[in-house]
């Protein structure tokens, strides 16, 4: 992986070089919270924001995202993918990145899913290293470090960065700024080493994922869920906010007259009441516990077989965004009987 | 073919889920031309009221004997009745003092002419006649009035959300008035549909399109508890719209 360094004060003109190549987006402050926006000017960018509201994916699998529309006399008229501008997402965090990649997996795997792929196409992805809050556990999800699914990834090391190229596409960014990047230098590595053992040393909240699927297995039966049922709210802030949840529902909409109308596909949540309701009014988890149950077992144990490794990547926007503060980390240990896992 | 035949009425309430339909201003030439409104009082002063209809909107909660014998009879006219708007649905405002003494009202209000006045307690459409389909909201959403509409012409029942406020609220990125400000926001009960409107506003969710399927009003007081949020506070506040959260203070 090609290495270099740019000291900060050429961000600026970094990011003004960046603009030949899509439209640049970034984390901007909205009400002491943030979000990925268009900008409209390069300083309204935060990149040392803890998270965002919602994760990237909302880039790649919008919340609505319509499918065809048909219209009479035209018949069916698909999405127009190519149209789509590109984008520059700047500032995403490793377990983001890290998110996109797991997302990957399932629209990019065994089941190739055109409208994220145009997508993930159309858009580069430029990343930035941050400082664990109170709710960051991505190190215990092995979430902390990315090697891949960027094309530009930038390391904080005080008055510079330590730049990765990740992609052909990264190296174009750089080669567009001329000289505005260095090579590396003996001290930056070193600078570079000591900050990511820093770093690893300042996570508060800590999961042990080893044998976590087996204690799943062994605790399906545990009164534990029935007691995070009664608690949770069936909102779905938690699947909202996720950067791994990704099931939708697809739905028609007739206009009426019924001479035009649209298929859409809309975010959905394994926690509401209707999601696993079939034909007839059969709801295969009909009760609360035994969807937020069926939350866990599939980010922690069924992504486990069928992907080698859980989905959750430890953002902590599920544990920010539960208005019971039901969490996640607090969850995990109370089936693995530890009463403090943060110690 | 010969156009389906619809009629709109209203009960006791303000009106403004009829109002919405004539608000449909874009809509309302196709829609006369899917339809063939035959009875609809606030739009027309020369209506068919006897004919038979195949659809009847009808707004208002059922607050008199008047209501009730209006309601039995829009039933008996229409192969489907649909509620419309929060009151049709839920009860509405009118059903904060369902369970209170009736005469004592009446009189604390009009004096001893109270007591001859026809005035029950508020009930929802569904507890008097039997309702095919729900069309929540104060007011309604245009959309969802438009689509239901659309659907119902093509024998499908259309499809709306279920889940609360608050999927809605975050699908559109707002800040969380309940967790970062710690305000009364009723968006974790509320059935969405509303696109999260008062929240992206900066205003929290005062509950008016009534119970979400499954609300956990329970685990929501003890929430709001927590925050020192007094349980008859939240109570009060969620049966301004509706008295069916199963809310016992």
């Amino acid at each position: 992986m090609k290495v270099l360094r740019l000291p900060k004060e050429r961000l600026d003109l970094f990011a003004s070089v960046l603009q030949q190549f899509g439209e640049v987006h970034a984390p901007v402050e909205q009400n002491g919270k943030y979000a990925f926006r268009a900008l409209s000017r390069w300083s309204d960018a935060r990149l040392d924001y803890p998270r965002t509201i919602l994760p990237p994916k909302k880039y790649f699998v919008p919340p609505k995202d319509t499918l065809f529309q048909y219209k009479e006399g035209l018949g069916y008229v698909p999405a127009d993918l190519a149209a789509d501008r590109r984008i520059i997402l700047f500032g995403l965090h490793s377990c983001d990145i890290y998110g996109l990649n797991i997302l990957d997996q399932v629209f990019s795997g065994k089941y190739d899913d055109p409208y994220y792929q145009a997508r993930r196409k159309n858009v580069a992805i430029i990343g930035v290293d941050c400082i664990p809050d109170e709710h960051c556990f991505c190190h215990s999800m092995r979430a902390d470090f990315v090697d891949k699914g960027f094309d530009l990834f930038f390391q904080d090391l005080g008055d510079r960065y330590l730049v990765m190229v990740g992609t052909a596409l990264g190296d174009d960014m750089v080669l567009a700024t001329g000289s505005l990047f260095e090579p590396v230098t003996p001290e930056d590595l070193a600078e570079y080493k000591q900050r990511s053992s820093a770093k690893r040393k300042a996570f508060k909240l800590h999961v042990e994922i080893r044998d976590l699927p087996e204690i799943f297995e062994l605790e399906y039966d545990s009164s534990l869920w029935k007691q995070v049922g009664d608690r949770c709210l069936s909102c779905g802030a938690c699947s909202m906010v996720c950067p791994t949840c990704y099931c939708f529902d697809v739905a028609d909409d007739v206009d009426l007259g019924a001479r035009s109308g649209s298929r859409s596909r809309t975010w959905d949540s394994c926690l509401f009441s209707t999601h696993a309701m079939v034909a007839g009014g059969e709801n295969f988890r009909e009760g609360r516990a035994s969807r937020v149950k069926f939350r866990y077992y599939h980010k922690q144990r069924g992504f486990v077989a069928e992907y080698g490794r859980p989905s959750c990547v430890g953002c902590g926007r599920c544990i920010s965004a539960c208005p019971v503060n039901i969490d996640i980390s607090q969850v995990i240990s109370q089936l693995r009987g530890i009463e403090n896992a943060t110690a | 073919m010969a156009k389906p035949t619809l009629g709109v009425f209203g009960l006791t309430g303000c009106a403004g889920d009829q109002l919405v339909i004539l608000n449909c201003e874009d809509e309302l030439l196709e829609l006369t031309e899917l339809v063939d409104i035959k009875d609809f009082l606030m739009a027309s002063s020369g209506n068919d009221t006897s004919c038979q209809l195949d659809v009847a909107l009808v707004d208002g909660a059922v607050l008199s004997q008047r209501d009730e014998d209006m309601l039995k009879r829009i039933r008996e006219r229409s192969r489907l009745l649909v509620a419309l708007g929060t009151c049709a649905v839920w009860g509405g405002v009118a059903s904060l003092d369902r369970n209170q003494d009736r005469t004592r009202l009446l009189e604390d209000v009009y004096g001893e002419m109270g007591k001859k006045y026809d005035s029950l307690p508020a009930r929802a459409l569904h507890e008097v006649v039997n309702v095919d389909l729900s069309i929540t909201g104060c007011p309604i959403e245009k959309d969802q009035l438009i689509s239901a509409v659309a659907s119902l012409l093509q024998g499908d029942p259309p499809l709306y959300p279920k889940y609360p406020v608050c999927t809605e609220c975050r699908m559109r990125e707002y800040n969380c008035l309940l967790i970062e400000r710690g305000e009364i926001c009723c968006g974790p009960l509320t059935v969405a549909g509303c696109q999260a409107r008062c929240p992206g506003l900066n205003v929290p969710c005062v509950g008016c399109r009534g119970p979400a399927d499954d609300a956990n009003v329970e685990s929501a007081m003890n929430m709001f508890g927590e925050k020192g949020i007094p349980r008859e506070e939240i109570a009060a506040k969620l049966r301004t719209f509706a008295p069916a959260w199963g809310v016992n203070v």
